[in-house]
């Protein structure tokens, strides 16, 4: 059983590939030794992914120094992921940035400066801009990470006071297309249910998302139902890569990649044509859509159908889609009691990722299985706001906060009787999307832009090309971080934020979830909270461009202390004027309701008597949301009261199967697609930092299936370089039956510029949502070396 | 080298075979090892090999061992050694408790006093009761 070090050695070489080049990786697990030891626990949510996850932050001696789950929270009953129990590890961490730095030209050096004289900077730049060039010269790029007040603040002064609508965030990244999914088929952004519903399934279907890494904590709850119930409960997963989430499943379908809508309509067929649709609930509460305003009727929905047989979809598909498992994965869905979608970023960032949610959403609809315990249609969100602060508090260029569209007069006009300001002074045109930003500031169009808390020189698709815009020197570039990235680097202005649990403010997760998180901690000195550096800008800005209505748009906050009263004063603001009566009705998710919950609210909750029960855990539904209740039209008892269907009906789609942007070639013979690791999160700027999670996945990787590596003479751990017609990687290979013959797969979190892999990806994007094409271009590969040593890298 | 992966399998066998009084070990009669068999006890390992995965050698050093944790909950769910057991710098073949209670707080507490978590929940496998 013993293994000798020449063999130790020999497997290491083949397994790593990688040497090792100096960094020191100090480990320890002294927090959880001590978690016995805090003085307090103060309860707020996890700081990364989607799910929600709500935690207790030990403190001893005012640090943070453990972690632990919260066993009473619905959302993760206690559990949490590594990242997800580490990453108090960022508080206090010695990287932080603690000064604002500033320089004029970006070939200089950054020196540090006093926060009045960074604000005066910030405020003259972007005031100088609007003078010279317009209020469509300037830009804010969020985050779904950043709290619903920062988001919600932003773009009040973004919109109500610079006057233009160029206000974006990386959701548009990630989750733009399920937006454009639950609108279009359901009438309303997000889910009707939520994780309650996985504990009463008996079918899961998981397409495009490897849950197992990406949301570990959902995943485990889909376990956990799966092997109490190994005979009665079926997992049904669909992927073009097998994945660590394929463990759970009964049947994995393995599919050429961009395919997944044929796989989608064949299931509808097959529904179709052994009956296995629910026909009172399709005659009651649906119609079947050729465009948003041809409805057509069932016939013709069928007859369009008709051509995706299981055995032309088999035959589209290739893998090992055969006609009979498309048949088998359609019975369970359609005939179980409780059946569960979940997708992530395999079906959102695709050239037509809205089309690929309607279908999902299809078979939920054709089913009933919707809107009873057990079933639902339920995308998982990528970040831990990208629901509560973006989809919900305005933090795209198209929507205002509370759901409204821009380009709807009515709903500008709510808006700028909440604010005070003048009718009118919000401008009719939606602004810039994320792509369509990037590209204006490559053009010269955008003279001055904030990036907050997130790193787009990373994290966009052909990522060389969008920098070369970020290098210019009549862009300037304001960034409010708690590290160095990326895009810091190419930053005029480096503006040192508060880290969660250094501030206080709400997030929103995945299941339509407000959860609040109190500041526990001080942030370390010279970093402030954003809303106090949101509000001191305005202010500024208000003097610079001698405008009173930017100085309206932060008067209820001026002179608030900025921990706890100035953002609890813009969630008062935006929970009771914005959402009243719309479908997100916040009202009764006060702080102090927040406070007193253990996990949040589920929206609508329009009192705070309701919200003290949880709120709404199935939308639309009599007897559980009270807005289904109050929007009440008839007796029936569901009631689809969302803002985009007049016609409170669901609709059933009709699309056809569309391949990606780009597909292989004989000079570009595979397909690349990109993914996660459960180890990092994202770019890694805090992960990275985190040295047991750095050392647990230290660098990327390019899979490769072992068929293709012994064609092209690649051996685990060879350096392969990834090539497509917009970059090059060079990564070591891991040799893996994972990904399908014909596709490689890298992962996306690693900072070096070899292995920085959207310096490969395409910027394709879906013509509805803008949500660019992560997933599918095409590549080729080949070895240019063995083993080389590397080094994990993070920008400091 | 031969003599000190020897040692490590040794000391994770001992974890079934052994009982000892440290208050973070099982009660008598039931399997542990000392808290004390740690970095110090394994093999040397370079830099490079610091950024391997446990398992990638326990796979084969310890294959039983590898199996169950790979068939269990934590297996499937990717709950990985270094999370309870740490790693070369401070690793502990006998995790504290408190390791347990970053995810099962509310189990932790309903513990049957003078009882370790893995008394009755078996290591590696942690099926529901021994």
């Amino acid at each position: 059983m013993g293994l000798s070090r020449r063999e130790f050695i020999k497997r290491t070489a083949a397994l790593s590939a990688a040497s090792y080049v100096g960094m020191h990786l100090p480990f320890s697990l002294e927090g959880k030794a001590r978690a016995a030891d805090a003085d307090r626990w103060v309860r707020g949510s996890c700081r990364l992914c989607g799910v929600g996850c709500r935690v207790d932050l030990g403190i001893k001696n005012g640090k943070a120094v453990a972690l632990r789950g919260v066993p009473e929270s619905r959302t993760n009953l206690g559990y949490v992921c590594m990242k997800g129990m580490l990453f108090y590890k960022i508080l206090g961490h010695p990287e932080r940035l603690t000064k604002p730095l500033y320089r004029s030209t970006k070939t200089d050096k950054f020196k540090e400066i006093s926060w009045d004289q960074a604000l005066d900077i910030a405020a003259k730049q972007f005031a100088d801009s609007v003078r010279k060039h317009g209020s469509d010269s300037v830009a804010y790029y969020g985050s779904g990470q950043a709290l619903t007040e920062e988001t919600y603040l932003f773009q009040k002064i973004m919109r109500g006071g610079l006057q233009t609508n160029n206000v974006e965030g990386n959701p548009r990244l990630c989750m733009a297309s399920a937006v454009g999914g639950y609108l279009t088929s359901f009438g309303a952004d997000e889910p009707i249910g939520g994780y309650a519903d996985i504990d009463q399934a008996s079918c899961f279907f998981i397409i495009g998302s490897n849950m197992a890494e990406a949301h570990p904590v959902v995943f485990r709850r889909v376990m956990k139902r799966k092997l109490d119930n190994p005979n009665a409960v079926k997992i049904i997963n669909v992927d073009p890569r097998i994945s660590p989430t394929s463990r759970i499943a009964d049947m994995h379908l393995q599919f050429k990649p961009g395919t997944d809508l044929a796989i989608l309509n064949a299931m509808a067929y097959v529904i179709l044509e052994e009956k296995l649709y629910d026909e009172e609930f399709i005659s009651n509460y649906s119609t079947f859509r050729q465009s948003k305003k041809v409805e057509v009727d069932f016939d013709t929905y069928r007859k369009f159908i008709s051509d995706y047989s299981p055995e032309n979809a088999a035959e589209t598909c290739g893998g090992n889609i055969t006609a009979d498992n498309i048949r088998q994965a359609a019975r369970w869905f359609a005939k179980s009691n409780g059946t569960v979608s979940m997708w992530t970023m395999g079906i959102n960032q695709r050239k037509r990722g809205v089309w690929a949610n309607n279908l999902i959403h299809n078979l939920h609809i054709l089913t009933g299985q919707l809107l009873k315990p057990g079933a639902d249609s339920l995308s998982l969100t990528g970040q831990p706001n990208a629901c509560g602060g973006v989809r919900e508090g305005g933090g795209l260029c198209h929507i205002l906060p509370g759901h409204r569209l821009v380009k709807k007069e009515k709903l500008r006009n709510q808006v700028e009787l909440a604010w005070g300001i003048p009718k009118g002074r919000i401008p009719p045109k939606p602004g810039y999307h994320t792509m369509a930003m990037f590209s204006a500031i490559n053009a010269g169009k955008i003279k001055a832009i904030w990036v907050h808390c997130t790193s787009p020189a990373q994290s966009l698709p052909n990522a060389d090309l969008y920098r070369k815009g970020m290098k210019r020197e009549d862009v300037f570039i304001v960034t409010t971080d708690i590290f160095p990235t990326k895009t810091t680097e190419l930053a005029n202005l480096v503006l040192p934020t508060a880290f969660h649990f250094e501030k206080t403010g709400v997030y929103g997760c995945t299941e339509r979830r407000s959860q609040i998180t109190p500041k526990a901690v001080d942030p370390p000195a010279g970093a402030r909270p954003e809303v106090w550096i949101v509000r001191e800008w305005a202010l500024r800005l208000a003097r610079e461009l001698n405008d009173p209505v930017i100085k309206k748009c932060v008067e209820p906050f001026i002179g608030k202390e900025e921990s706890f009263d100035l953002p609890k004063a813009i969630w008062d603001e935006y929970s009771q004027k914005l959402t009243k009566g719309r479908d997100n009705d916040l009202r009764g998710a006060t702080y102090d309701v927040l406070m007193k919950m253990a996990d949040g609210v589920q929206w609508p909750a329009p009192t705070e008597e309701f919200a003290l029960t949880g709120g709404t855990v199935k939308k639309f539904v009599r007897g559980m949301d009270p807005m289904a209740d109050s929007e009440a039209r008839d007796d029936k008892p569901y009631q689809f009261y969302g803002p985009a269907h007049p016609d409170r009906k669901l609709w059933i789609w009709l699309r056809p199967q569309q391949g990606p942007a780009e597909t292989p070639d004989a000079e570009y013979p595979f397909y690349l697609s990109t993914g996660r690791i459960i180890d990092h999160w994202h770019t890694t700027s805090m992960t990275g930092r985190i040295p047991e999670l750095m050392r647990a996945n230290p660098y990327a990787f390019v899979e490769i299936n072992p068929k293709d590596a012994a064609k092209l003479g690649i051996k685990p751990g060879d350096m392969v370089e990834v090539k497509s017609r917009r970059g090059t990687n060079v990564l070591p290979a891991k040799i893996y039956e994972g990904p399908i013959q014909g596709m490689v797969f890298v992962y996306w979190h690693d900072m070096f510029e070899d292995r920085m892999i959207n310096r490969v990806t395409k910027d394709a994007y879906d013509p509805g949502s803008k949500e660019p094409e992560f997933k599918i271009c095409a590549c080729r590969i080949r070895k240019v070396s063995g083993p080389k040593p590397l080094k994990p890298y993070i920008v400091s | 080298m031969k003599g000190k992966i020897l040692l490590v399998v040794l000391l994770i066998l001992s974890v079934f075979l052994s009982a000892c009084t440290c208050p973070n070990c099982p009660a008598k009669g039931q399997p542990g090892v000392s808290v004390q068999a740690r970095a110090a006890d394994h093999p040397a390992v370079t830099e490079q090999e610091k950024l391997m995965p446990c398992f990638e050698c326990h796979k084969e050093a310890t294959p039983e061992i590898y199996s169950e944790w790979f068939e269990s909950g934590h297996g499937k769910g990717m709950v990985k050694c270094y999370e309870c057991h740490g790693t070369y710098e401070d690793m502990k073949a006998v995790p504290y408790m408190s390791v347990c209670a970053v995810c099962h707080s509310g189990q932790f507490h309903k513990t049957v006093d003078g009882k370790v978590c893995w008394e009755c929940h078996p290591v590696h496998s942690f099926t529901v009761h021994n």
